[in-house]
């Protein structure tokens, strides 16, 4: 059986290795001159930032895309964080960092509430894991049990971090998979190499059985005969095949065989593509001398004008940045209402930075947006049409095809592998 | 060189341009440093970056 997979990102790779293992004869197009789409490692001034994530992977060692990593037999090693701190005001009823601040750990969240919303909250971490709420937002169901805005700020920054939402755009039962996922999985681990450890890994796995990767090949079409996926066409060439995987996100997807989907029984179909938002957000790269978060996993910043968290992967990997210094990156949402407004998000963003580190030394390596065509995730989490198309054998993964509840490249690491089950032979 | 209304500002052009040429923030913007040799354009992953013929 042959299949075809279309880009070398992190969906497409893990998809290709997996089906090289299993013994498959796969060919993958990549229309870059560069593999990992935006989960690859980007040398920039002796450091190694990243095309996109945060050389960072949500739930470490356990998680859905650690698991995959290890089926498939792709040599990584990834290191589980120390701790996720969130930074509050020294004061309570302080709005921002400026007259100081502590950092406290991530599941002493309760602290800075009244005794009685402690035990609110103390209540609802037990009840919700047994019967979780649905039907809303996150942010209107958090309003709707303790009134203290500090868990809506807290709920803001994780959010923003993990998913580039805002609580009031993610819906309550998408985030209470993210907290099942976290219990079952743990929290965040760094890859050593950062991304490009694993997309090399993967890589390796691909050519060792036999599979093809092609860079610097753009498909044009995607062959539909019977009805049915059959293949591509690159530089005007046919190449058949049994099954087709895309890593580009449905709509992009659709495009390329846009003459068979428009018929009339695929409305529903590309209705439910022209509702896909994908999600914006704003990497600000830093170097220093000095640690800036001191430890190996994620800062949260809720009292800020936008930076939503921050981590300093050198903590694990000193090899991503020159000797002596530290890579230090911070992550803030955007809102669709702001994309065209990025570079006074930015200056907001540098002002944060400037307030989460006073009196530190550092110097802004690279600001890095994404929105649109190359967003943070093709599909804002949650809303995922599923990795199957009208068109029989052409499945899409990536972040655009994301499994429930899972963050990012955990979601499409649960993708592929939802994706695999399908795949017939 | 000439940067279209696709760019989003990812930054990646800038990593692979070797007269440091490319400045970023929220959109790319080439500057005097440039020389025309088009070995960014094809990293673009939205096909912003348009060379002269």
């Amino acid at each position: 059986m042959k299949a075809i997979v279309i880009g070398a990102g992190l969906g497409g790779l893990l998809s290709a290795a997996r089906l090289s293992k299993k013994g498959y004869d796969v060919e993958v197009f990549e229309r870059l001159p560069i593999t990992g789409g935006r989960f690859t490692n980007l040398e920039y001034e002796g450091f190694q930032l990243s095309s996109g994530a945060f050389h960072m992977l949500p739930h470490g060692p356990g998680g859905p895309l650690a698991r995959l990593l290890k089926e498939v037999g792709a040599d990584v090693k990834i290191i589980r964080s120390e701790k996720t701190t969130i930074r509050i005001p020294l004061k309570k009823g302080n709005a921002d960092y400026r007259q100081g601040f502590r950092d406290i750990p991530f599941n002493e969240f309760q602290k800075p509430l009244s005794h009685k919303d402690r035990l609110k909250s103390a209540y609802l971490v037990v009840s919700t894991r047994k019967d979780p709420p649905k039907g809303s937002s996150l942010q209107e169901w958090i309003r709707s049990q303790v009134k203290d805005e500090w868990l809506v700020k807290l709920a803001d920054s994780f959010c923003g971090w993990s998913l580039s939402m805002r609580s009031d755009e993610v819906s309550v039962e998408e985030v209470f998979e993210v907290i099942e996922n976290l219990y079952l999985f743990g929290g965040p681990g760094v890859p050593m190499g950062g991304c490009k450890g694993i997309t090399d890994a993967l890589e390796k796995v691909i050519t060792s059985n036999g599979g093809i990767i092609r860079t610097k090949s753009e498909v044009s079409k995607i062959l539909v005969e019977n009805g049915k996926a059959a293949g591509v066409v690159v530089d005007g060439t046919e190449y058949k095949a049994d099954f087709v995987i895309s890593n580009i996100g449905h709509a992009s997807t659709a495009g390329l065989c846009s003459e068979v989907l428009s018929e009339e029984i695929h409305e529903e179909y590309l209705r439910t593509l022209k509702t896909l938002q994908p999600s914006a957000g704003i990497k600000i790269c830093l170097s220093a001398e000095e640690p800036l978060v001191g430890h190996s996993g994620v800062l949260l910043t809720p009292y800020t004008r936008r930076v939503n968290g921050i981590n300093e992967v050198t903590q694990v990997d000193p090899s991503l940045a020159p000797p002596g210094k530290h890579l230090t990156m911070s992550h803030q949402h955007v809102a669709p209402e702001n994309i065209g407004k990025l570079e006074e998000e930015i200056e907001m963003g540098l002002q944060d930075l400037k307030e989460i580190f006073p009196g530190k030394k550092y110097e802004v390596l690279l600001i890095q947006s994404y929105h649109d065509s190359w967003p943070v995730n093709r599909a804002s989490s949650g809303t995922d049409p599923g990795n199957e198309t009208p068109i029989p054998a052409l499945y899409v993964v990536g972040d655009g095809a994301k499994g429930e509840g899972g963050i990012e490249v955990e979601g499409i690491a649960l993708g592929v592998a939802r994706t695999m089950e399908k795949i017939p032979g | 060189m000439k940067i279209n209304d696709n760019c989003v500002g990812c930054g990646q052009c800038t990593s692979f341009c070797r007269q440091g040429a490319i400045v970023v923030r929220g959109k790319a913007r080439i500057t005097d440093a440039c020389v025309e040799c088009g070995i960014c354009a094809p990293y673009c992953p939205v096909k912003a970056i348009e060379v002269p013929v």
